[in-house]
């Protein structure tokens, strides 16, 4: 999973930070950004490949950061990450064009799994 | 408007700020998690060494860790407190004890307005002997309504202090325009507000607050 950029949304910046340090260790080019509009620009300036995007924030909704990325480049797969009991919000994100959530805290071994699926669909687009 | 129908009010409103308690809960316990989870990685990967990058990343886990614990453990105990207060329709409490374990939960719907929370609390003020778990729910639905107001880097202060043997709690909404508060209803509190033998006034020098006042446990025992 070398070849994977990624970049994970989270208004938590420890969370984020932290993740992306075990991210990192397992060789994944990892970029944070803790605002929906700060993770736009960074779509917009450095595309990755796949972006972990928390549902909640405060400046953005995470469902219109997806709608955001979406329309900047379709093909990035977006991870979303919830907080909520229920699993709604999750599939009303995978019917926007979510490729698939995650609830928190994270298992981080379901998450590599989700993520590394994400990456072999964009690759296949990408081709 | 019904008792049941205020009864169904508080109940919402308690289920309301619990949905919000656990979502911070599980950004809590997923920063505890992922720390933890860092610190397995290093051991596991072998890249446990005395170099000064892995100490930092280990520092860094074990201060999120502890940092981390110590907020769930305060809001656990705020949540016991906001809990235990319907226990009983009626009792003596302190205002600003009953408003503290609250703010805990409501400051979460600030955050995510971006707007700032700030809490005075007045000093010496009376016990108050009324119900306290229809105070919660009418200071929940009062926070909410002025939240609505409020644009992100503006603040909502809450006071309390006293009125002669009343109790008072106010609302400030600093940097909204003037007379915008003059629009908003309140009405719906009404009732439940009533029940307290309470009033809610609008006012302020900036016509920016409004003030529920609660009579005091002196008042009540007359």
């Amino acid at each position: 999973m070398t070849k994977i950029k990624l970049l994970i949304v989270d208004d938590e910046l420890e969370f984020a930070a932290t993740l992306a340090e075990r991210m990192e260790l397992r060789g994944i080019e990892t970029q944070i950004a803790n605002t929906g509009q700060e993770a736009l620009e960074k779509v917009y300036f450095s595309p990755p490949d796949v972006v972990i995007l928390d549902l909640k924030m405060p400046d953005m909704n995470g469902l219109e950061v997806l709608q955001g990325i979406k329309a900047l480049h379709p093909s990035i797969e977006v991870i979303m990450l919830t907080g909520h009991g229920s699993t709604a919000s999750g599939i009303e994100s995978k019917e926007k064009g979510a490729f698939d959530y995650i609830m928190k805290p994270v298992d981080l071994t379901e998450l590599l799994e989700k993520l590394k699926l994400a990456y072999e669909k964009r690759s296949k687009v990408e081709k | 408007m019904t008792e049941n129908s205020i009864r169904q009010e508080q109940i919402e409103s308690f289920g309301r700020l619990m949905a919000g308690f656990s979502h911070d809960m599980k950004n809590h316990l997923g920063i505890i998690r992922e720390s933890n989870g860092l610190m397995g990685d290093i051991i596991e990967m072998n890249v446990l060494g005395e170099d000064e990058t892995t100490i930092q990343r280990l520092k860094k886990a074990i201060s999120s860790i502890e940092r981390r614990v110590c907020i769930a453990a305060i809001m656990l105990q705020h949540l016991s407190g906001l809990a235990h207060r319907s226990d009983t329709p009626c009792s003596s409490f302190l205002v600003n004890d009953l408003l503290t374990e609250e703010c805990t939960f409501l400051e979460r719907f600030a955050r995510l307005k971006q707007v700032k929370q700030v809490v005075e609390p007045g000093e010496d003020l009376p016990s108050v002997y009324n119900d306290p778990s229809l105070l919660q729910h009418i200071i929940y639905r009062a926070y909410l309504l002025c939240l609505e107001q409020l644009n992100p880097n503006q603040s909502l202060v809450i006071i309390t202090g006293r009125n002669g043997k009343n109790v008072t709690i106010t609302f400030r909404l600093n940097g909204i325009s003037q007379g915008s508060l003059e629009t908003v209803s309140f009405n719906n509190l009404l009732p439940a507000i009533e029940k307290l033998e309470g009033t809610l006034k609008k006012g302020g020098e900036n016509h920016n607050e409004i003030t529920l006042t609660i009579p005091s446990l002196s008042v009540a025992e007359q």
